[in-house]
């Protein structure tokens, strides 16, 4: 208790360093003009949709032989029609069950949007606010003042992750709720009842549905939310690694982007290379295993949490070790 | 300017933040739980039946719904616009009746689809039969892979290769006996809606050693046309004329699927088989 | 046993604020600090001397645990800044370098956040020390708009905060006018007559000599000498700059006395700057003896136009200190 004591004030400090350098209003108003576009975009394809189809079950339906055309192609890697088997037998799922998995509706919107922003979007906000968290102090050099304080350099690291986290929350929570807000106004504020389906398993390329359960879909979407967090959270420890490792924030930035696209680009080509499944960023699409459809064949819920716990307790490690020895020398 | 102290600033900010995290980490719990110990549940979906069109004469209904269903000719393969006959039987039809609202439901064709896996997925598939259901016009192609692969014994884009002409004729039975059931099972969803079956014509017509082909060929369609008799709603639009002596005008470089201008003639035929 | 022995200890060095003893630091396998040792006593204005590069900023960087020493012990206070950190450095208030503060913070915004990392500071402390900078007037703006000046206020002011024993200051006057100079030296002054002690860097011999009660010298690495400046000086030969009314008479009579050396033009060490003066007559000599040459060149019938006592600069006491050997 006494040593929280200390340690909330350090905290304070962090995280209203992070607001002043107005790290979480950018990422606001990135959300902001992001969000309108994107459902502009999903509004004119519901236009096109209804002007086409009668209903959602004809869209599901034509979806489901669409993708059964693009199955029956020698052309189409073995992975993307694995994907698509999957994707036709839960789509056909939906369609047994009477269920519309696209309704239009804020809710709806919010949870494809989240699932889309895991892998690349908010890596990218988390980067915006942990790059230059530590080499940040360097190049202004308020390192020196931080450091010849009398308090450990364990406390002032560890103050530094927590106001991360509040933020990396923080941006998750903001991006939901903003998402909800904004599509809301087009498409209705319903939804939050709506079952959705969770719990295929998956062998190969065949889905069963023994498991399959229906779920409000507010629930689902907390759920994603929790999901998307933890990958979040990787991305944070792993950047505030590279920002304590690398003087230059640029650099930082950098680095941790080029891991992360890398990481989506390899979990296309993860078919003919296994061994990517080792990557954290192969890893970070949580969601998927709620919608049921693992990145790559074998990939288990369990397995990606182990391999992000894994990455992100080693970069904790690292980063502690480093700040708390390393001499400042400039 | 500092209208918000930075020890207010704080608390809203640290109390906010550890709300939502305890809200995420809550999240992350029920999916984990979710995920790692899966539990089955029915779930009772409301069955949605829709009502079925009034049959009657096209040009007395308000509403012309076409569904397609059948293999790669209905899907439109070797037309390099894409259009197939289907879509030039829609943009005929509207032509034909400006005062009534024509459109195309679904194309549900798969390339390759043969005719027991059509008889599946129209008995099984709620999709299928809630799109045709819909309709009162359908239009399907079905039997040419059946009869190919027989031949062949590979795909039929390839078939050219390997085709035997006793095989076509001994595979024939096979495959008009899978479309008997298909016919069946259409006629049970929909009772009412005017089908049209597209026959099937020998694309190996100009192949001296193939040109036998039609005459199984010809038996097909008039079995083909025995089944579909016994329906007064169905009928059948013959193709193997257009692709006997133009066959470089109308059939596509694959040498299996009709061009564009080939689905045209179909079309034309179609719509001139409705009322 | 060991508490009694470190207590004792601890009473006996009792105004010793800073103790140095023999630090070295090898970076990647290259000795920078090769052996320093030297102590601060409390109230005392502490000058530490040397050219760029010497090593001045690695020393300082190690007292306030900025790097780690290869070996070697540094006490705050009584505490090793190694061992106790959080004890040691609670004693000390510092500026390393440049004054850094953080420009998308207010100056108040600063200074809270360096209070929160101390004890027991509230905002009338900060109010207090906003004032005694004198930044009183500013100190809601953002830093970005501060000047160099008032920048080094404010990083004096965040020093100050946590009423340390010791303040450590790294090139102070870098970058300052004159007058702020000067201001700073009357600062300086009057913190170590509150009891302060206060350890101060430099390059320039002449800021130490106007500041420092004592000082320690280092050059590459090593501390050649610590003394009071006073002791450093002397001894070392001052340089007395004449200038005559009859130049070639004058530096005849200088000459014929055996305790005066001439220094020919292009061998003295004194800034150009500081001469200024054209047929000036340079001499290494006791500045004790001027008045009884005055005397004689009066009665020689020489008109003196000036005297000038030149100290001599950093370079000319490294040159006796290392003998001759360059200080690069």
């Amino acid at each position: 208790m006494k040593a929280l004591d200390r340690l909330l004030p350090l905290i304070q400090n962090e995280t209203l360093k992070i607001w002043k350098k107005k790290r979480f209003f950018v990422i606001v108003l990135v959300l902001m003009i992001i969000i309108p576009i994107f459902t502009y975009a999903q509004h004119r394809i519901d236009e096109t949709n209804k002007k086409n189809f009668k209903d959602w079950r004809n869209e599901l339906v034509q979806q489901i032989s669409e993708y059964q055309n693009t199955l029956s192609s020698d052309r189409i890697p073995e992975e993307w029609k694995r994907s698509r088997r999957i994707a036709v037998q839960q789509l056909q799922y939906y369609l047994d069950h009477d269920v519309n998995p696209n309704s239009p509706d804020g809710v709806t919107f919010t949870r494809s949007f989240l699932s889309n922003a895991v892998t690349l979007f908010f890596p990218l906000l988390v980067l915006a606010l942990a790059s230059d968290l530590v080499s940040g102090e360097r190049t202004s050099g308020t390192i020196k003042m931080l450091l010849t304080r009398p308090v450990r350099r364990w406390k002032i690291l560890f103050s530094k992750l927590v106001a991360l986290s509040f933020y990396v929350s923080l941006t998750v929570v903001v991006s939901a709720v903003l998402c909800y807000l904004i599509s809301g106004a087009v498409f209705g504020y319903n939804g939050w009842g709506m079952p959705v389906f969770t719990g295929f398993v998956i062998h190969g390329s065949s889905v069963e549905s023994g498991f399959a359960h229906a779920i409000p879909q507010g629930l689902y979407l907390l759920m994603e939310a929790g999901l998307i967090w933890v990958s979040a959270m990787t991305v944070a420890l792993l950047a505030l690694m590279v920002s304590v490792l690398v003087r230059s924030t640029a650099a930082s930035i950098v680095a941790m982007m080029a891991a992360v696209i890398s990481g989506t680009i390899l979990s296309n080509m993860a078919s003919s290379w296994q061994s990517a499944k080792f990557i954290f960023s192969v890893n970070l699409q949580l969601t998927n295993y709620l919608a049921g459809s693992p990145p790559i064949t074998g990939m288990t819920l369990g397995f990606s949490l182990v391999i992000l716990a894994c990455w992100g307790i080693t970069s904790l490690i690292v980063s502690f070790f480093v700040f708390t020895k390393q001499d400042i020398l400039n | 300017m500092r209208s918000l102290s930075s020890g207010n600033l704080w608390k809203i900010i640290s109390i906010s933040a550890v709300l939502s995290t305890l809200l995420l980490v809550a999240g992350f719990g029920f999916a984990v739980k979710d995920l790692l110990y899966p539990r089955g549940e029915s779930f009772a979906g409301r069955a949605n039946v829709p009502a079925l069109p009034a049959g009657g004469k096209l040009s007395e209904g308000k509403n012309i719904e076409i569904t397609a269903i059948g293999d790669s000719l209905t899907k439109g393969t070797g037309d390099a616009s894409g259009e197939g006959y289907v879509k030039q039987v829609v943009a005929l039809l509207k032509q034909k009746y400006p005062d009534t609202s024509v459109r195309l439901n679904n194309n549900l064709a798969v390339n390759g689809l043969k005719a027991d896996r059509l008889q599946k997925l129209l008995e099984s598939d709620k999709g299928y039969s809630f799109a045709l259901k819909q309709s009162n016009i359908i239009v399907f192609t079905i039997g040419g892979n059946d009869l190919f692969q027989i031949a062949s014994g590979t795909s039929p884009g390839k078939a050219a290769d390997g085709l035997k002409l006793d095989k076509l004729k001994s595979g024939l039975p096979q495959g008009l006996n899978r479309l008997a059931q298909v016919v069946k099972r259409l006629h049970a969803i929909n009772p009412n809606a005017q089908v049209v079956y597209v026959g099937l014509y020998n694309p190996f017509y100009d192949i001296p050693e193939y040109r036998g082909g039609s005459l199984q060929i010809q038996q097909w369609n008039e079995q083909a046309y025995a089944l579909l008799h016994q329906y007064p709603n169905m009928t059948m639009v013959p193709t193997f004329d257009l692709f006997e002596n133009a066959i470089g005008r109308y059939l596509s470089s694959d040498h299996f699927h009709p061009n564009h201008d080939g689905y045209a003639q179909i079309a034309a035929r179609i719509v001139q088989s409705l009322e | 046993m060991q508490y009694a022995s470190q207590e004792a200890r601890q009473s006996a060095q009792q105004d010793v604020v800073l103790s140095v003893s023999s630090v070295k630091k090898q970076i990647g396998g290259k000795p920078i600090i090769k052996d320093v040792s030297f102590e601060v006593r409390s109230g005392e204005i502490f000058g530490f001397l040397g050219p760029n590069g010497a090593g001045k900023t690695t020393t300082i960087r190690m007292l306030v645990n900025l790097i780690k020493p290869t070996s070697g012990e540094i006490l705050i206070c009584g505490e090793d800044i190694g061992r106790h950190p959080e004890a040691a450095l609670r004693h000390v208030g510092c500026i390393v370098e440049n004054p850094e503060a953080y420009s998308y913070l207010t100056g108040w915004e600063n200074l809270e956040h360096f209070a929160r990392m101390l004890r027991g500071i509230d905002n009338a402390r900060i109010r207090e020390v906003a004032a005694i900078v004198g930044l009183d007037s500013r100190i809601h703006d953002k830093v970005k708009t501060y000047s160099l000046g008032m920048r080094q206020r404010l990083g004096i002011a965040q020093a100050l905060l946590g009423r340390p024993k010791l303040l450590i200051l790294d090139e102070p006057t870098n970058g300052l006018d004159p007058k702020g100079i000067k201001e700073l030296r009357e600062f300086v002054r009057m913190l170590a007559s509150q009891g302060m002690s206060l350890f101060i860097s430099s390059h320039l011999l002449s800021e130490i000599q106007l500041m420092c009660d004592r000082v320690a010298i280092i050059s590459r690495g090593e501390v050649l000498a610590v003394g009071t400046v006073d002791e450093l000086i002397h001894g070392a030969d001052n340089y007395v700059v004449w200038q005559f009314e009859q130049p070639e008479a004058g530096r005849r009579l200088l000459a014929g006395d055996g305790d005066v050396e001439l220094v020919p033009e292009h061998e003295h060490q004194i800034d150009e700057s500081l001469l200024g003066m054209r047929e000036a007559v340079i001499t290494a000599m006791n500045p004790d003896r001027i008045s009884s040459l005055v005397e004689k060149a009066v009665r020689a019938g020489i008109g003196i136009v000036s005297v000038h006592c030149v100290a001599p600069t950093l370079e000319q006491l490294f040159l006796r200190m290392t003998e001759g050997e360059s200080i690069g």
